[in-house]
């Protein structure tokens, strides 16, 4: 998988491109609007992330470039600046999805799978890892080709760490991911632990491998090993 | 004790009235009298005269009796004892026509007849003088409180009417408030130092909403600059959590790094929330149903309650709907539940009372009253604070292992909490950030609502009142 990111912060840029990089996907970095527009036109991306605030130009202005070339890309915007203006001036140029800074690189990678996934496996909606297989369309869960009862919380967590494999992920990206919008009225953390263990106990029941790991102070990974 | 600047103008002159009076009728009245008196003595000496110049030269001894039988005013008697000089005197006489005793001024004067002394005594009735005398001092009386009064009601109607620029001006100054009114306008008047009053009112309203406002776009500028460091640092960390050759020590300082970004970046959001509220980004109003916020936010709180052991019980009797921005109306919900459980301790409850016109949320806590005035400011959390540090049992335990931080090298330090990665840092997340009531009361204040905290039977109660009749 290819995508631009358009992004004048290097440093922010480059902990994206090396985050991507070990889940397979390939980032490549514009730091301005001219390089972008230059990249856009001359290569085909999957995914297109945007920052609105670019050096010599709006995010918008490259927006309205993509769609006017009629390029395909999803489009995310990851922008400082989230005004209920921006985000519908957004959608309605064309973006997909809207991630406001500062955010958890776990959360955009999974943001990036779903709309490619969207994008381009329409109809396909299913997810495997060895013997656990999500089905997205139907919300359900199989282990060894038998479904197992899931809540929508634990497919949720399912979904992000899966997304995440290989991933060291903090009690506070997986509990603001599960949290959605309610994500800044997180006092406490706690509930991932219980999710968490939930979740372990359901698939470890139905005969999977144990993937999930406690990783000592920091939080937990899906990993096969 | 303060007066009003009409009744302390007022009040001076009607003293001044009231001593002016006083003091001028008496004074008046002897001044009339004596002058009255003087003519009377005057008379007295011209029939003296006249009764010398005229009638003693003529007289004879035998004509005394007759004189003094025809003449009532006029007398002659023998001058038993025997005057030296003129004197005038006062004397009251029953007049028998009149059947009472009336005032008379009487000359005695030693006369000589025929070389034999007489007293010369001449009378003047002065029952005229004193009833002019009553009646001048009763019309001046009358003309002088004529007078004062028609000068005191001049006075404050001229006053009323002179000073309603002024009391113009304090009313709209009193009404003012800098982050709801974005202009000033103050009537031109006639008076000029009222003009320059409100000229100087003006100045200083327009100085302060300009500071206040630059000081309100520099809060939410510098929280959205803080934005793209922030994620900066954010990005950093989750880089950093994915390295494979992370000591014990070390992931547990990246654990607290984390933590505290995710304060600070909460911090920051709440930050420029309340400078959208100030710069009104949320005008537009729909009508909102606030038990379905209620209902819909509830199972998110449970959850988050079930941490402290809590319970969050719900009590409906009314359907409230109001008129406000939507996004508004669950923010503030939210923060009062957040409010609910933050400062709740373990195995308290919480209880949501919806009634007529008003959302009460009730919770346990520290067991003595917040201070009220102080409670709805920005970042005042000393309260909340002690309470904390009271409450939590684990407490004593994490501040050892702060000393040691302090103290011993980093890779010594042996953590609480093995199964729960990162559990220590409970404390980071419950303290809060000193900004969720300021947020309720800014969205309260926004909607015409009221917030109102109160202490009873060991429950903070958070009670929103809604205006009757808003839908």
């Amino acid at each position: 998988m290819k995508i631009l990111l358009c992004e004048d912060e290097r440093d922010l840029a480059e902990s994206i491109q090396s985050y991507l990089k070990s889940n397979d996907i390939l980032c490549e970095i514009a730091t301005d609007k001219k390089s972008a527009l230059s990249k856009i036109s001359a290569f085909e991306y999957d995914c297109v992330l945007l920052d609105l605030m670019l050096p010599d130009g709006h995010g918008f202005d490259i927006l309205t470039e993509l769609k006017a070339q009629q390029k395909s890309e999803g489009i995310i915007i990851t922008s400082a600046v989230e005004t209920l203006d921006s985000r519908l001036e957004g959608f309605q140029l064309g973006a997909d999805d809207y991630l406001t800074k500062p955010f958890h690189l776990s959360e955009l990678l999974v943001r990036i799978q779903a709309l490619v996934r969207r994008k381009k496996f329409k109809g396909n909606n299913l997810i495997d890892f060895k013997e656990v297989e999500i089905d997205l369309n139907s919300k359900s869960v199989k282990v060894n080709n038998s479904y197992i009862d899931i809540t929508k919380k634990e497919l949720d967590l399912l979904l992000f760490l899966i997304g995440n494999h290989n991933k060291v992920l903090s009690k506070s990206a997986i509990a603001e991911h599960l949290s959605g919008d309610m994500a800044d009225m997180l006092d406490n953390h706690d509930f991932v632990y219980a999710h968490i263990k939930n979740l372990k106990k359901k698939l470890h029941e139905a005969g999977s491998n144990d993937y999930i790991k406690t990783v000592y102070g920091l939080g937990y990974k899906w990993q096969n090993d | 004790m303060t007066k009003k600047l009409l009744n302390k103008t007022l009040g001076s002159y009607l003293i001044f009235s009231v001593i002016v009076l006083l003091t001028a009728a008496p004074v008046f009245y002897f001044a009339t009298e004596a002058l009255y008196r003087e003519d009377a003595d005057e008379t007295l000496l011209i029939n003296k005269n006249n009764f010398f110049h005229y009638s003693i030269p003529n007289m004879l001894e035998a004509d005394i009796a007759v004189w003094n039988k025809m003449n009532r005013d006029i007398k002659i008697e023998s001058a038993t004892p025997a005057l030296s000089k003129d004197t005038f005197f006062f004397q009251s006489y029953y007049d028998t026509l009149h059947a009472e005793n009336e005032p008379y001024r009487i000359l005695k004067t030693p006369v000589i007849i025929h070389k034999q002394p007489y007293t010369f005594t001449s009378k003047i009735s002065l029952i005229e003088s004193e009833d002019l005398i009553e009646n001048i001092v009763l019309l001046f009386s009358i003309v002088l409180l004529l007078l004062l009064s028609g000068f005191y009601l001049l006075t404050k109607r001229f006053s009323l009417q002179l000073w309603k620029p002024f009391y113009k001006s304090l009313d709209y100054i009193e009404k003012f408030e800098i982050d709801k009114d974005l202009t000033v306008f103050f009537e031109e008047s006639e008076i000029e130092e009222f003009n320059r009053l409100n000229q100087a009112l003006t100045k200083f309203t327009v100085r302060n909403i300009r500071i206040y406002n630059g000081q309100r776009e520099f809060i939410e500028n510098a929280a959205h600059e803080l934005q793209t460091p922030l994620a900066v640092f954010q990005a950093k960390i989750d880089t950093l959590f994915q390295r494979s050759d992370i000591t014990e020590g070390q992931s547990e300082i990246l654990s607290k790094l984390d933590d505290t970004a995710t304060r600070l970046i909460k911090l920051n959001k709440n930050l420029l929330l309340l400078s959208k509220l100030e710069s009104k980004q949320f005008a537009e109003t729909e009508t909102v149903l606030l038990n379905s916020i209620v209902e819909k936010q509830i199972s998110f709180f449970e959850e988050q309650a079930s941490a402290k052991n809590c319970q969050i019980n719900l009590l409906i009797k009314e359907q409230l709907f109001v008129k406000s921005n939507p996004v508004l109306a669950e923010i503030l919900i939210s923060n009062l539940f957040l409010n609910a459980i933050r400062h709740n301790i373990q195995n308290g409850s919480i209880l949501i009372k919806l009634e007529k016109n008003s959302i009460t949320f009730s919770n346990n806590g520290i067991n003595e009253m917040l201070v009220e005035n102080r409670l709805f400011q920005r970042f005042n959390k000393t309260a909340h604070e002690t309470f904390h540090f009271n409450s939590e049992s684990s407490v004593k335990e994490e501040r050892a292992t702060y000393n040691k931080w302090s103290n011993a090298p980093v890779n010594s330090v042996k953590y609480l909490n093995s199964d729960s990665p990162g559990g220590l840092n409970q404390h980071l997340y419950t303290s809060g950030n000193g900004l969720g009531l300021a947020i309720i009361k800014k969205i309260a204040d926004l909607n015409s609502w009221k917030i109102n905290y109160n202490f009873q039977n060991n429950l903070h109660n958070f009670t929103l009142i809604l205006p009757e009749h808003e839908i």
